[in-house]
């Protein structure tokens, strides 16, 4: 293996062994695109167990002897890519495929939108984006499965799903997909911070009050949730299962014993638990990640994306009917962050501090509950509280276990959650 | 009209001189800046307290100056006045404190010689209930008059129809003790419609139309146009047969008088209004242009939230329209924003912020003016209006605002934004020289909107007055077609606060950065398409960075804004 494309390989965002020693890099697959480009998987593997596959699109230089570079940056390569799909193309063990009916933009300049935890996103000229997946396992990818169900559905939610590319022979393995882009959209998460922002500029005046109100953005973000998990109920079916109390408590159990700050709330959280044990839940398919971050606002409404679930979890276990209380205690604990996030970078004093964090309180709940009524109505349900608080406290215990290992001084915010549930 | 008939008498256009007309132009309307004056509130030439039409023409050159191009008189006809003149009680006489049809002529004449146009307000739906017309048809059922009404032994047809002013009007229809019959409504009792489904009347209304185009006015605004006929069963709102009358008046305007215009006032979606334009493949055959509504409050919702959704969502429900078509758009007029027309859906955006916003709803739903709505902040005031004059559509300039007016909320909301111009710090602000008690409405004397702190004589001697900064900004707009013509497309972008749109006409590019919040913000653009270009803005002729391949990184203050027009690279055709 060349050593500058294993040195290069390290220092990617989407590279998942970071504090491990790497021993060995090998190429699985090498799939000639063209003349000069190569789609390479590669294998890793570490001294202390199992490795992972990477996706790289290798380009060689005009010269032999000229250095070898991963080209997903490389607009030709990434028209390249797309042209594949519209034609459908198979090279090789490597399926392009075109989804019934998509309309696909040809010809199109091609922009890097840059690497995300698990992907690297081109965009061509505002009506395409192509993701590439870049650590490759194999099984059905959800965000394309959920995408298609949604897209296939005419749900208004989603971005439709255009094309795939996948690995043939064996178990079925997704290398990228393309959906379309939604231009002019914002995320979720902007908009909250800017009416924040508003907020704390005001501190005198209620979260109702100010200009930057986000309440009726919230109701309709609601709305679109309830819709996306009704399509997702009707399109895939649902069923009963039990209140998930151990695979809860085994988490709380882990993170205790991480993060001490945690401990004096442990046996209220079980108690909150176990009150659950035994009741029957629905479950489904859910986005199973959800937040302010993977939703966007378009001019007509809002959008769900990144459909692919936890991404510490495997495959199968993302796939998993979940109850869709997951995605609205996601969503809910969203708020709580949006809310506080400029508390959390410290500076003014005590009493301005302690008016800051009543304004953030207040902006808080009244987006969660506009959240919630807006859920209600879109999907007829009610949410349960006592359930919605325990998957809330399983996100916050999960925040706490996050925080504290990456965050520290974040940390204060999913135990004033807890905290808050518990006493309540 | 056949006087031995028993009939009412109308004079004829021949009676009159006629002013010049100007060039023939079949899409002025699409490049013109308009500018609403009201007759009464402009200048009082003969010191009676109220303004007149002879005034007006005294003050045309400040208009020419300003950089208008097309003044809209709202209803100067006789009247008795019980609904701003919207009452009309002689289509063919001026009211009297206004001047003399001779006045408008003279008017006319002079604003042409300025290469100014003129239009005004007709009202087709009804007539005051003092106008001959319906007072021959209550006296004599079967007259010639007779069915210029809509008259009814009961008051139970046409149930559908909703009651607009629901405020003081409890039925569409009155008892008439004279005709001892019920008849037709849909606004003010003392407003009685018409009925279009007589030939007599439609004949009747295209001889208005016919006797002020041949004075040689511009065109109308047509007032209430969805209303004109009733039928069992529906709503009685823009039903095929209104549709169908429209078109007689257009082809009137065609054959007889190319290059006039009409306006239509329909107070209803873009998606609905947009029949209004007729058949797109004609290039329209109804109204040459509309009012898009709905887009003012957004704009004022847009700044509150600091966010161009409500602006973006609303423009993207916008229909495309005729060739030969544009839409009018304003940030104030004369009237209050009839909410309940914007909020018809009960899904709709605007309907839930307003539900949520009580103060939106207070501030946008009744009278007020531009600058105390934005509590007189310069920056908001610029903002606005730069959006106004960029948006797509013709922009309506309400008179005063470019001085930054104030209301005065006591005199209540119908006078409250009708007071007099303020052309001076002198006595009654230069308006008149009639002794201060005798005028109409007292001008503003509040301490910060007043007469002695905002007029246009220390305005025009301040560089950096909001007078000079709308006339600068009216005078680049004027050299860039594309604002007005040019095609429109958003550019999005990650930052919600940020509204980022091109306007593009024959590779002229404009290109539009607003930044709806007050606080300054980082805008990152995906200019691709104009690799190389070099952004040039256009009030100081600024060159900024060339555009590469990366995201174009700008930064706005508070409430900014940036118009650059989009220069090709040097040895390239654009």
């Amino acid at each position: 293996m060349d050593p500058q494309l294993t040195e290069y390989l390290t220092q990617q965002r989407w590279y998942a062994g970071r504090n491990r020693e790497l021993t060995d890099a090998e190429p699985a697959l090498v799939v000639a695109l063209r003349d000069d480009i190569d789609l390479v998987l590669l294998d890793v593997s570490y001294d202390d167990g199992p490795g992972e596959r990477y996706q790289l699109v290798l380009r060689r230089g005009d010269n032999d002897g000229d250095a070898v570079f991963d080209a997903m940056g490389d607009p030709e390569v990434a028209n390249l890519l797309l042209s594949l799909i519209t034609e459908s193309a198979t090279i090789g063990p490597v399926s392009f495929a075109a989804e019934p009916g998509a309309e696909l933009p040809v010809g199109e300049t091609a922009r890097v939108m840059g690497a995300e935890q698990s992907n690297t996103s081109v965009v061509f000229d505002e009506a395409a984006i192509l993701k590439v997946f870049r650590r490759v396992m194999p099984g059905v990818n959800p965000d394309i499965e959920l995408t298609r169900v949604l897209s296939r559905a005419g749900s208004p939610h989603v971005a439709p799903l255009l094309g795939t590319m996948s690995l043939d022979g064996g178990p079925e393995t997704a290398l990228g997909m393309l959906a379309r882009f939604a231009d002019n959209a914002a995320e979720g998460w902007d908009m909250a911070v800017a009416s924040t922002r508003d907020l704390y500029a005001e501190g005198d005046l209620y979260a109702n009050e100010v200009g930057g109100d986000f309440a009726g953005e919230s109701e309709r973000l609601g709305h679109a949730v309830a819709a996306v998990h009704a399509t997702l109920a009707a399109e895939l079916g649902t069923a009963t299962a039990l209140f998930p109390v151990e695979t809860m408590l085994e988490r709380l159990a882990a993170v205790t014993a991480s993060v001490p700050q945690v401990r004096e709330y442990a046996a209220a959280i079980e108690g909150r638990y176990r009150a659950l044990e035994g009741q029957p839940i629905t479950v489904q398919r859910i986005h199973g990640d959800l937040h302010l971050g993977q939703v966007l606002r378009t001019p007509e409404t809002w959008l769900l994306i990144d459909f692919e679930g936890e991404p510490g979890q495997s495959l199968d276990q993302r796939r998993a009917p979940d109850s869709p209380l997951r995605d609205v205690a996601g969503m809910l604990r969203s708020y709580q962050y949006a809310a506080f996030q400029r508390l959390t970078e410290g500076g003014g004093n005590e009493q301005r501090r302690k008016q800051l964090a009543a304004r953030a309180r207040e902006w808080a709940d009244r987006n969660r509950a506009a959240f919630c009524t807006g859920y209600a109505e879109g999907g007829g349900t009610d949410p349960d509280a006592e359930l919605l608080a325990a998957y809330e406290l399983d996100k916050a215990v999960y925040e706490a276990g996050y925080e504290a290992r990456h965050r520290p001084h974040w940390l204060d915010l999913p135990l004033g959650a807890i905290a808050n549930i518990v006493s309540g | 009209m056949d006087a031995s008939n028993g009939g009412v008498e109308h004079p004829s256009a021949a009676d009159f001189e006629h002013a010049r007309v100007l060039p023939e132009d079949r899409t002025w309307f699409k490049r013109a800046v308009f500018y609403e004056v009201l007759v009464r509130a402009f200048y009082d030439s003969d010191a009676d307290g109220s303004g007149d039409l002879r005034g007006l023409t005294e003050r045309l050159d400040y208009l020419k100056w300003l950089g208008v191009d097309c003044i809209w008189l709202p209803p100067f006809y006789d009247s008795p006045l019980r609904d701003g003149g919207y009452d009309i009680r002689d289509f063919y006489k001026v009211l009297p404190e206004f001047g003399t049809v001779e006045d408008f002529v003279a008017l006319l004449d002079a604003a042409h010689r300025r290469g100014i146009r003129v239009i005004t307000d007709l009202v087709m739906n009804h007539t005051s209930d003092t106008h001959a017309w319906f007072q021959e048809s209550r006296r004599d059922p079967t007259g010639p008059y007779g069915d210029y009404y809509v008259w009814s032994d009961t008051s139970e047809k046409y149930q559908d129809a909703r009651v607009i002013f629901v405020d003081t009007e409890e039925s569409n229809w009155t008892f008439d003790a004279v005709r001892k019959q019920f008849y037709w409504h849909r606004f003010f009792s003392h407003q009685p419609d018409l009925n279009y489904d007589n030939p007599a009347v439609q004949e009747a209304m295209i001889d208005v139309l016919r006797f002020w185009l041949d004075l040689g006015i511009d065109g109308f605004r047509l007032d209430a146009v969805p209303y004109l006929f009733e039928r069992e069963g529906t709503n009685c709102e823009n039903l095929p047969e209104t549709h169908a009358f429209l078109k007689r008046c257009r082809k009137v305007i065609d054959d007889e008088f190319p290059g006039r215009v009409l306006l239509a006032e329909a107070n209803q979606w873009p998606a609905d209004v947009v029949e209004y334009f007729g058949d797109p493949e004609t290039g329209g055959d109804e109204c040459h242009m509309a009012f898009h509504f709905p887009l003012m409050p957004r704009i004022f919702m847009a700044v509150r939230r600091e966010s161009r959704f409500p602006i973006s969502e609303i423009l993207a429900q916008t229909p495309a329209i005729p060739d030969l078509a544009q839409w009018g758009i304003f940030l104030r007029n004369h009237d209050e924003l009839t909410l309940e027309m914007v909020t018809d859906d009960e899904r709709d955006y605007m309907y839930s912020e307003y539900a949520k916003d009580p103060r939106m709803k207070a501030n946008v739903g009744i009278r007020r003016r531009l600058a105390p709505l934005l509590e007189n902040d310069r920056n908001q005031t610029e903002l606005f209006t730069a959006l106004l004059l960029s948006l797509p559509g013709s922009p309506v300039l309400y008179y005063g605002d470019e001085i930054g007016m104030g209301d005065i909320i006591w005199l209540g909301d119908r006078d409250g934004v009708r007071t007099p111009m303020q052309w001076t710090a002198d006595r009654n602000a230069g308006f008149s020289t009639a002794n201060p008690g005798r005028l109409y409405v007292p001008p503003s004397q509040d301490p910060v909107y007043g007469y002695q702190a905002v007029n246009v004589e220390a305005q025009r001697d301040t560089t950096n007055s909001l007078l000079n900064w709308t006339r600068t900004m009216l005078a680049v707009r004027r050299r860039h077609d594309a604002f007005a013509v040019g095609s429109f497309r958003e550019l999005g972008g990650s930052n919600p606060s940020a509204l980022t749109y091109v306007r593009e006409l024959d590779g002229d590019t404009v290109l539009c950065v607003n930044n709806l919040s007050r606080f300054p913000q980082p805008i990152e653009l995906n200019l691709q398409h104009w690799n190389g270009y070099t952004p040039v803005e256009l009030t100081g002729r600024v060159e900024f960075p060339r555009i590469g391949e990366l995201p174009y990184l700008l930064t706005l203050p508070g409430h900014g804004f940036y118009w650059f027009s989009l220069r090709a690279p040097v040895g390239e055709e654009p």
